[in-house]
């Protein structure tokens, strides 16, 4: 969709069907909000969930959303595709948010989403608090080595957020992007294991991380509202690594 | 023999604790205590229960296909387990994980005694035995689909295939009682399993209590089998194979196979395992495939050449 047009355009009721562009939308135009997804609500995931409370929700079937006249829709690359298929043929605008990798990224999509929401000094308003912020982390002499483990033995390898994040923190990333074994950790054991915050019901790939073996290695604990979509928050999970 | 039997485990159980996840490393103190060691025990714990309980199922049951794996019983105890563990249950209070794979497979042992209990021919004791694995397996992915945690349904091959990674010692030690109280019971029933491999009323002329008999190898069984599923997942034929490797060296008679049961059932797993473990060495793989995917490939077809033996 064209920048310039969605800007003429002035986009007044505006749904979002994906967790990552939720919570850009209700940072940037909370006033515009014709609906969330309804993962913006589950505090385990969502920066956004004490916001989105109040907000309405709604699923990402076309009828659902065609029955609340957006004027725009925000989605990203994955998901939901028939249904967003369906609801180009019925000439709703449609903006497809790539989602960022890394710092610079979250500069760009900032911009753009403001941009195209018409509210281009709040995107500027973000990013000069998430600047303050990556600039007020202290700069170790010495970069700890890190390790980002996630359920099933997953790491975040280099190209990640969560290694633009490591690196923002002062800390090298110990992943190669492969997934690492419970032994092969403890072989190698880095000096900072992160790990998500664990949901509240068990499964076996979460309590492998709570395993015994790991008690030795210091760790932290991050919750995963912050680190699995990018935005201008993502300064904050640097900033809680930091500490 | 079973000397020998007792040494190869010996030495096999020392060499597991050689043998790392895709590493033929020495493990440092830490690997050894908290990783490799209750994965050792745990085969050795598992194996017993699964190797005795299908050796006193085939002389109970007269029936040389029972295993507590293909009669779905390891398949109710992990049910249970599933059910304990996913809602939360285990997470408040350790212990309910035992007990739900315990409360499984005695829910599934009694069933299938109860239903022998009527009509103990072969074929329908294995068929009501693939019905009741049909309805577990079933009732399993169910209870995973509803599970909250988003990466329940994902494990489902952990419970239906089983596996010995990674599981904490205070899970091993939480099974171990029951299962040593299970094959405990088990190996108590050799006199009883000799007179009933001579049919139940002349084993009742013997003066041999065959109701008492068979109940104590339902309630055995499941002890022996039940919190193994519950911490490992459904490791099948281990129990099948077992009886029949025995024969050969220790005859037909049923209570001559349960001293040495256990023994072969552990070292047959624990050897299992360190082939699982070493695969990703020569295969492409990028993790160990769970040790129940190894079991049952060379299981079945174990299975298949019983099957054509007992032909006419």
């Amino acid at each position: 969709m064209n920048l310039a047009f969605l800007r003429a355009h002035a986009a007044e009721r505006v749904v979002s069907l994906n967790l990552c562009t939720d919570q850009m939308l209700v940072l940037l135009a909370p006033e515009k909000i014709a609906a969330l997804s309804p993962l913006a609500r589950d505090p385990a995931l969502s920066f956004v969930a004490p916001q989105a409370e109040h907000l309405p929700v709604v699923r990402a079937s076309a009828e659902a959303v065609l029955r609340l006249h957006p004027d725009l829709i925000l989605a990203a690359p994955y998901g939901a595709q028939t249904t967003l298929a369906l609801l180009q043929q019925e000439r709703v605008p449609l903006l497809r948010i790539a989602l960022p990798q890394d710092f610079a990224g979250i500069r760009q999509m900032t911009r753009l989403l403001a941009s195209a929401l018409d509210v281009p000094q709040r995107g500027e308003a973000l990013l000069a608090a998430m600047d303050a912020e990556l600039a007020a982390l202290p700069r170790p002499d010495h970069a700890l080595h890190a390790l980002v483990w996630e359920p099933r033995g997953l790491t975040a390898g280099p190209g990640t957020l969560m290694d633009a994040v490591l690196d923002a923190a002062g800390m090298s990333n110990a992943s190669d992007g492969r997934n690492m074994s419970l032994e092969a950790l403890l072989r190698h054991p880095p000096d900072l294991l992160v790990v998500p915050a664990t949901p509240a019901y068990p499964s076996l790939a979460t309590t492998l991380l709570d395993h015994p073996a790991l008690a030795a290695l210091r760790r932290l604990t991050i919750p995963p509202a912050l680190t699995i979509c990018a935005g201008p928050f993502s300064a904050q999970a640097a900033a809680l690594l930091a500490r | 023999m079973i000397r020998w039997l007792a040494l190869l485990l010996a030495v096999l159980a020392a060499v597991s604790l050689f043998i790392g996840d895709a590493t033929l490393a020495l493990p440092d103190r830490l690997i050894l205590w908290q990783l490799r060691l209750p994965r050792t025990l745990l085969g050795l714990l598992v194996g017993s229960g699964l190797g005795l309980s299908g050796a006193v199922l085939q002389g109970a049951l007269r029936n040389p296909l029972a295993d507590p794996g293909l009669l779905g019983i390891t398949g109710t105890a992990g049910l249970g387990a599933v059910i304990a563990f996913y809602w939360g249950l285990a997470a408040a209070f350790p212990p309910a994980l035992a007990a739900g794979g315990l409360l499984g497979a005695g829910v599934g042992a009694a069933f299938l005694l109860s239903f022998a209990g009527g009509a103990p021919s072969g074929p329908s004791l294995i068929l009501a035995g693939v019905a009741v694995s049909a309805i577990a397996a079933a009732l399993l992915a169910l209870a995973l689909t509803l599970a909250p945690n988003p990466f329940a349904l994902a494990e489902i091959t952990f419970w239906l295939m089983g596996g010995l990674a990674d599981r904490p010692l205070w899970q091993v030690v939480l099974a171990a009682p029951t299962i040593l109280l299970g094959v405990a019971i088990l190996l108590s029933l050799g006199r009883g399993l000799d007179a009933l491999s001579l049919g139940e009323d002349t084993a009742r002329s013997l003066g041999v209590p065959v109701t008492r008999t068979l109940r104590l190898a339902a309630v055995g069984t499941a002890f022996a089998v039940g919190t193994g599923a519950a911490v490992a997942g459904s490791i099948g034929f281990i129990g099948l194979v077992v009886p029949h490797l025995l024969r050969p060296w220790f005859g037909e008679r049923p209570g001559a196979l349960l001293p040495a049961a256990p023994l072969a059932g552990a070292a047959l797993l624990l050897a299992a395992d360190m082939l699982v473990r070493l695969a990703p060495l020569v295969l492409p793989l990028s993790a160990a495939p769970p040790v129940g995917v190894l079991t049952a490939l060379l299981g079945a077809p174990f299975l298949v050449a019983i099957a054509r033996r007992g032909e006419p």
